[in-house]
């Protein structure tokens, strides 16, 4: 049987295989899966090997996730107070920066793999290696160094310093983050990890102007992505529009994949990659919550239409809301299967 | 001389130059401008600009719509002291984001273009239960509560916009006092405003300004 490494392989070269790869963020999930509140799921990272696992089973999709929360790089940075809720993502509960001379007091730990925040996901990391290894990607969510603050500092304080702030206690914050940015991706990937989705909402021009964009988004994504190469990259700018500045960045870096936002044009978004890259078409997940068996057949199809003419196409979710019923998701990755089928295509 | 300070003021906000669009107004100051014409020929068109841009798809981004917001409220902070009569308050909000939701920008540049438009905003801050929202926009005499939420579960949970509106109606202000939501998930989902039962929904800070403007003279009515 086919799996899906093999699926991603033969998209990534433009070959067909059964169907197009289909990626599912099922992320919060697997604590309902498990019959868990979300702090007790995240609280071990068996349990969120579990999940993936189980999950990845019962829907079939095609990848497993080694991600905790976002808030897990601010824990890794010094964050002591992470906020979890009953039904949605936990969220950072204390801002590792609140003034300047944090900023310059930030310690980057020397070795992320020893950090006692990331001994759960690489224990997580070390079961779904073991357990679906080479047969289904495992994906681990990296935030670029323009991003990372917004995290640490809270998106009102980093943007007023991006905008208004001292330029060289801003490049400082932007130099440890990208340094952090390498040693979790140099992380992850001794960890086993296959894809690293590189988060980066400040690369996109819903998020800078494009003055901005160009004068610091791209060479800092270089100075986080050069060193390190970006074998297993995927370039995934959060809800934020990617089709504006895919070509700068195809023409910068070689990122091979690009995860679009719901709002790209799908074909405009293929047409600008034209082959050089792997496109992942994202499917608006939340109304999923609400919509109907055959709204979701039509959104699903609508996308394939547009995605899958030349191929090195993906089927991809957003967020995936807690909420949303898992009748739903099942009538969306059903769509996914069968409108994604090469032969139905064919 | 008056469209040259219209254009650089509008040049500075676009390249997200707080500094110089400060100085083009303070070089305008100088020069005889009266803060009036600062305020309701400079500052508050800019905004009406930058909504006309989103709405035409053009080139203008988070950053933009931030710094739009932050310097016309400094700006207008700084002249209404030296206008010739006190400007008459267009209206009254309460402002916060929704139980459980931790994310404060959205509100922030809300809050920014409301005081640039007269319009008197109490900020409740983040996390916001339901209840405070409804006796701080009673106690402020508010005719619009507006709830922000970057989160589905905070948007669509039973302690953020459903449980606003469930007291306005127990307590019969539902006349009085109107609803407006934001943030992501209603970017996303145009009909979500109606789910949770809000009276209007903006699509980012700066337009909400405006759709506050309507939901006001409505309450009124």
């Amino acid at each position: 049987m086919i799996t899906g490494m093999q699926r991603l392989a033969a998209a990534a070269s433009g070959k067909a295989s059964d169907r197009i790869p289909v990626f599912c963020n099922l992320i919060d999930q697997g604590a309902k899966e498990l019959g868990m509140t979300l702090r007790e799921y995240y609280s071990n990272g068996e349990n969120v090997a579990e999940g993936q696992l189980r999950m990845r089973e019962k829907y079939g999709y095609d990848n497993l996730w080694s991600l905790f929360y976002v808030g897990k790089e601010a824990e890794l940075l010094g964050c002591r107070k992470i906020v979890f809720a009953e039904n949605g993502p936990p969220n950072v509960g204390e801002m590792v920066i609140r003034n300047y001379e944090d900023i310059v007091g930030l310690q980057v730990p020397d070795d992320i793999a020893a950090h006692p925040a990331f001994q759960e996901p690489l224990r997580c990391l070390r079961i779904l290696r073991s357990e679906a290894g080479g047969k289904f990607p495992i994906c681990a969510y990296v935030t670029a160094s323009m991003t990372l603050p917004a995290i640490l500092m809270g998106m009102e304080k980093w943007l007023e310093l991006l905008l208004t702030g001292p330029a060289d206690v801003r490049d400082i914050l932007l130099a440890k983050c990208s340094d952090f940015f390498r040693k979790e991706i140099t992380a992850y990937r001794n960890a086993g990890a296959d894809i690293f989705v590189y988060s980066n909402p400040f690369g996109s021009t819903d998020f800078l102007p494009t003055k901005l964009f160009a004068e610091l988004s791209l060479p800092w994504m270089e100075r986080d992505l050069n060193p390190v190469g970006t074998q297993g990259v995927v370039y995934y700018c959060g809800g934020a529009r990617l089709n504006p500045v895919i070509d700068r960045v195809l023409n910068r870096l070689e990122i091979s994949a690009y995860y679009l936002s719901p709002m790209d044009d799908i074909s405009q978004g293929k047409k600008i990659i034209a082959g050089r890259a792997l496109c992942a078409g994202v499917i608006n997940d939340i109304p999923l919550i609400d919509w109907s068996r055959d709204e979701i057949r039509r959104e699903v199809r609508r996308m394939m239409d547009d995605g899958m003419p030349g191929g090195k196409f993906i089927f991809g979710t957003l967020v995936m809301p807690y909420g949303i019923p898992e009748k739903n998701i099942r009538a969306m990755l059903e769509a996914a299967y069968e409108f994604g089928s090469y032969e139905n295509w064919a | 001389m008056f469209a040259q300070v219209i254009k650089a003021y509008n040049e500075a906000i676009f390249d997200t130059d707080r500094e110089r669009a400060l100085k083009v107004i303070h070089d305008a100051v100088n020069k005889g401008v009266s803060p009036e014409a600062i305020v309701f020929k400079v500052v508050i068109p800019a905004i009406e600009l930058m909504i006309k841009s989103i709405s035409e798809s053009f080139d203008a981004s988070l950053a933009q719509h931030f710094l739009t917001s932050q310097v016309a409220a400094d700006v207008v902070e700084e002249m209404i002291p030296q206008f010739k009569k006190s400007p008459e308050v267009v209206g009254r909000v309460v402002i916060g984001t929704s139980q459980g939701d931790f994310h404060g920008l959205g509100k922030r540049i809300v809050i920014g273009c409301l005081n640039a438009l007269m319009i008197n905003v109490t900020d409740l801050g983040l996390n916001v239960p339901p209840e405070r929202f409804v006796d701080e926009a009673v106690a402020h005499d508010a005719q619009v509560i507006g709830i922000s939420s970057m989160m589905v579960h905070t948007a669509r949970g039973e302690n953020g916009c459903l449980k606003v509106r469930r007291i306005l109606k127990e307590r019969g202000l539902e006349g009085k006092i109107k609803i407006i939501v934001g943030g992501a998930p209603y970017r996303y989902d145009g009909n979500l405003y109606r789910i949770v039962q809000a009276d209007s929904w903006a699509e980012d800070g700066i337009t909400a300004g405006k759709v506050i403007a309507g939901l006001i003279k409505e309450a009124r009515k």
